[in-house]
């Protein structure tokens, strides 16, 4: 732990412990997950950073679906390549403490694999597919799925999910705030 | 003519040119060509509705927190609508998000306060680290006034309190019991099996506290104050201390039976007695009165348990309500909140998988199946509906014999017991004759239950429920049946040759005791000695018998009753034996870990997707039901029947109840008045009246929040027709006019050909 703090400066935590939802320990342990990732790059420069590949070796991220679009995400080069900042980001927003709004901004974004802020059906049915894996449904399946999807959820009728309405479910779900989150 | 056609065209659409360029410039100031994108889609994007999401995050989080910042995000909101030049990209990049955000400064001068609060805001955001440096120290680099007087006091102190909480949450969650436990199970095994184990834990807290409360009220005076003759004046009326049982030598099995020396110890109800103890603190006396202490502590015990539930169960209420409103949220929520973050394990990834893609199948096939059964023909429904009578009545008739079983099983062993029995062991085993065969009717029936729901074709989610029903109700029954056994054992009903007992709340409370004791011995064995090896089996022979013999996954169901279960013999137990409640809180503690070896060692991942708000109801609901079901039989005993003469706190009284009555009778004339007026018809026909106008106006209130509800999403549907229509008109138009411009560069440029020819020539 002492050596670990050494690695930060008072402000440091101070600045992090303003910017998440994570107090100074938490910040701290989050770290040494960070470092447990590659020490040796984090041990030189404790804001390395880590390639994408590396990053999803973090257990939670390894088994998602969704781990390289999560890295993307929060990617602060866009290009899934990931420093213990955009770590510390990415748990912040995991944590618990972390309010719904938040946390449905980021899902969002996830979701979002073309881009365009619209979850469109390509990205619906992306979703689905990282959902269900290896098991696939057939085309027809996929389509009635959507479908259910976009008549549930699409209130404005252009066959896609705006945030407004991506945040409208999500503020139904009872279960989204508690599968949206990783433990530290 | 033809050219004077053209010219009057050339003028208007000129006429419409410049307007058109300056209107889109003075909100897009950029190249026309380039925000509009012939693709409506693409325009859509443009909306500042699209833009201002990052501050509409903002604003929600101020709304949550209710601080007083909203006015300022307002203004800040302002700002963002004159810099839409942020428009330019679908999403605009992250230096712009924060030149939008900031506040205008120019308008509020901030203090202290307000700018810890937008700090406090930044989190929010979703721009990564280095911008929310550089936001934040841009707000506190801004001038701000310094808080004055009693604003500053209160600044502080809310500082302070921050502050403080944050360091106690985080020495909460360093002390914070099963905390890694509860990670490495939801990594397993999802959000729904760690509910199970929150749930243990909850008991586990609420059994600890009672037995807390128990020990401070209850236990310690009376060992302590038993032998102190503080003051002689009150002398003890009854000598109810010459109880105690003939047998003195201790022997291993009265432990787990509470006979013998056990049943004299501060475990059952005989041991407190009925006395106002008397102590003397500097000449002064004080005292202590046990009865109704020991009668204030039951009352606590019920209300602190209801409470709890209640605020348990109003959460997954809410939910449920939530989720009623709009039942058709189920995809949504299975494809947006299907996936566990929280899994860590590739083998439980991989069963997710399987098992989100059999949930998906199966809501659609219910979907299916919903249409079919309107189509279903008439011969067909008869023939479900006479399945399902038959299923109704072979579960009553399994009640019944269940029930049946269980009375004359207590009926022999009491017999036997009567009939004086040298052999210690066989002794035992008639003691726990009528317990055995109640833990194997729970282990047996519900597997009957499991097998009959095949037939009734109910839905996936409806055969879940009613199995679970189905289990809860023989439990109950045997219960009830082994109250109606106790009961008459204890009044002499029907039974010409019965002997009064010396103390019949202590022989209840062994019961009960047994029960406990052979409930948690069934969890042991059944998870070390039979689940463990079939795992084992499962894991190391290649032999498919032996597969599918020893497979089992972590049937959660199952696994709430057994608890809820528990708890419902702790509830039962508790007023004959209080310290029942240091038995429950430390069993739930233990078979927190027995059935974390039986999920993390015997089971794999259930291939049935458990939801944790779903679950969590349904627990909740399952243990208010035993709950009631527990309260019952205590409140007819301490209301109606006669306690032991010769032991116990209230032996001198007909029933518990009038104690209270007779402190009551005690109490100055206006609490009696008041008494008095509260249980007249005066009082509570008014007070029915109030309770019924409440409920109407909150139902009242209910059905408009509805219809409101209702009518703003027909709105929105509205509204969203209505952009889309207009951006649909829009991009027409634009095509047109870019067409229009396309033949009048041609035709300019055929002019000038034409000219230049003609000049040329």
């Amino acid at each position: 732990m002492g050596q670990t703090r050494s690695q930060f400066s008072e402000e440091e935590l101070q600045d992090y412990e303003d910017l998440t939802y994570f107090t100074k320990k938490e910040v701290l342990y989050a770290h040494q997950k960070f470092k447990a990732l590659a020490p040796e790059k984090v041990g030189h420069n404790k804001n390395a950073k880590l390639p994408m590949s590396k990053i999803l070796t973090y257990p939670e991220l390894q088994v998602n679906p969704f781990g390289d679009r999560i890295c993307h995400v929060f990617s602060s080069s866009q290009d899934g390549d990931i420093t213990f900042e955009d770590f510390l980001d990415m748990m912040s927003v995991f944590s618990e403490a972390a309010p719904k709004a938040v946390k449905a901004e980021h899902a969002f974004r996830i979701f979002d694999f073309d881009g365009d802020d619209m979850l469109g059906h390509s990205d619906l049915k992306q979703v689905v597919e990282k959902l269900t894996g290896e098991n696939k449904l057939n085309d027809s399946e996929m389509q009635l799925l959507i479908n259910n999807i976009l008549e549930e959820a699409d209130l404005d009728d252009d066959r896609a999910l705006s945030f407004a309405e991506f945040e409208h479910i999500i503020d139904r779900s009872s279960d989204f705030l508690n599968a949206f989150r990783i433990r530290l | 003519m033809s050219g004077g056609d053209k010219k009057r065209k050339h003028t208007r659409s000129q006429g419409w040119e410049p307007a058109g360029s300056e209107f889109y410039q003075e909100s897009y100031p950029m190249d026309a060509e380039e925000i509009m994108p012939q693709d409506p889609k693409h325009l859509a994007t443009l909306l500042p509705s699209k833009q201002s999401r990052a501050g509409a995050t903002l604003r929600l989080r101020t709304y949550d927190q209710r601080t007083a910042t909203t006015r300022r995000w307002q203004a800040t909101n302002q700002t963002q609508k004159d810099s839409t030049d942020t428009a330019q990209h679908r999403r605009p990049s992250q230096g712009e998000v924060q030149v939008s955000m900031l506040p205008d400064l120019s308008q509020n001068l901030s203090n202290e306060q307000s700018t810890w609060e937008e700090v406090m805001l930044i989190k929010a955001m979703p721009i990564p680290m280095d911008e929310k440096k550089k936001l934040k120290e841009k707000i506190l680099n801004q001038p701000n006034l310094r808080l004055q007087g009693y604003e500053q006091f209160k600044w502080k102190r809310r500082k302070a309190w921050d502050h403080t909480m944050i360091r106690v949450n985080e020495m909460f969650t360093k002390v914070e019991l099963w905390r890694q436990s509860l990670k490495h199970i939801e990594g397993n095994f999802g959000t729904g099996v760690v509910a199970y184990f929150l749930l243990l834990k909850w008991m586990f807290f609420l059994n600890l506290t009672i037995f807390i409360s128990i020990f401070l009220f209850i236990t310690l005076p009376t060992i302590l104050l038993k032998d102190s003759q503080g003051c002689t004046e009150i002398k003890d009326l009854v000598n109810n201390a010459s109880y105690s049982t003939d047998s003195v030598d201790f022997n291993f099995l009265d432990l787990f039976q509470g006979t013998g020396i056990v049943e004299d110890t501060a475990l059952f109800y005989g041991f407190y007695p009925n006395e106002t103890y008397c102590y003397l603190v500097n000449n002064t006396k004080l005292y202590y009165n046990l009865p109704l202490a020991y009668l204030l502590i039951t009352l606590l015990y019920f209300l602190l348990s209801l409470i709890n539930i209640v605020k348990s169960a109003a959460r997954g209420f809410r939910e449920r309500l939530i989720e009623s409103e709009g039942q058709f949220y189920q995809y949504c929520n299975l494809i947006f909140g299907g996936w566990d973050f929280c899994i860590h394990n590739q083998a439980s990834a991989d069963i997710k998988h399987k098992a989100l893609y059999n949930e998906i199948k199966a809501t659609l096939e219910t979907d299916k199946s919903e249409e079919e059964r309107q189509n279903r023909t008439r011969g067909e429904r008869y023939v479900i509906i006479f399945w399902r009578m038959t299923a109704f009545l072979v579960t009553v008739a399994v009640w019944g014999f269940s029930g049946a079983a269980i009375y004359f099983v207590f009926d022999i062993s009491t017999r036997e017991l009567e009939k004086e029995i040298d052999d210690k062991f066989i002794q035992f085993v008639y003691q726990f004759l009528p317990s055995f065969c109640i833990v194997l009717l729970n282990m047996i029936v519900p597997q009957i239950f499991k097998r009959i729901v095949v037939f009734e074709k109910y839905c996936p989610a409806n055969a879940l429920t009613f199995t679970l029903l189905r289990s809860v109700g023989l439990r109950l029954a045997s219960l009830f049946v082994l109250y109606y056994s106790l009961f008459s054992k204890v009044t002499c009903h029907n039974k010409e040759n019965c002997t009064e007992m010396e103390c019949w709340e202590n022989y209840v409370g062994q019961n009960i005791y047994k029960l406990l004791w052979t409930d948690f011995a069934t969890h042991v064995f059944t998870t070390f000695f039979l689940n463990f090896p079939r795992a084992l089996l499962a894991k190391h022979c290649n032999n498919k018998v032996f597969k599918a013999l020893g497979q089992q996954t972590f049937e959660l169901p199952k696994n709430v009753l057994d608890v809820v279960y528990s708890q419902t013999l702790c509830w039962f137990g508790f007023f004959y034996a209080p310290l029942l409640s240091a038995m429950a809180s430390l069993a739930f503690f233990l078979i927190f870990y027995i059935k974390k070896f039986a999920c993390m060692n015997n089971s794999t991942p259930s291939a049935v997707v458990y939801r944790a708000s779903r679950s969590n109801s349904m627990f909740m609901s399952v243990l208010l039901f035993s709950f009631v079901c527990a309260l019952l039989p205590i409140a007819f005993s301490v209301s109606e029947m006669t306690p032991s003469t010769m032991c116990g706190p209230f032996s001198e009284h007909a029933s518990v109840w009038q104690l209270i009555v007779q402190i009551f009778s005690y109490t100055p004339d206006v609490i009696k008045t008041v008494g008095h007026f509260v249980t007249t018809a005066g009082f509570a026909i008014p007070m029915f009246v109030v309770l019924f106008l409440l409920l109407y106006y909150y139902n009242a209130i209910n059905a408009a929040n509805r219809h409101m509800v209702t009518v703003l999403k027909n709105q929105l549907v509205l509204e969203g027709h209505d952009k889309q229509f207009l951006l649909n008109r829009l991009s027409m138009f634009i095509k047109e006019n870019q067409k229009k411009e396309r033949h009048r560069n041609a035709d300019y440029y055929e002019n000038t050909q034409h000219r230049n020819i003609s000049s040329s020539n």
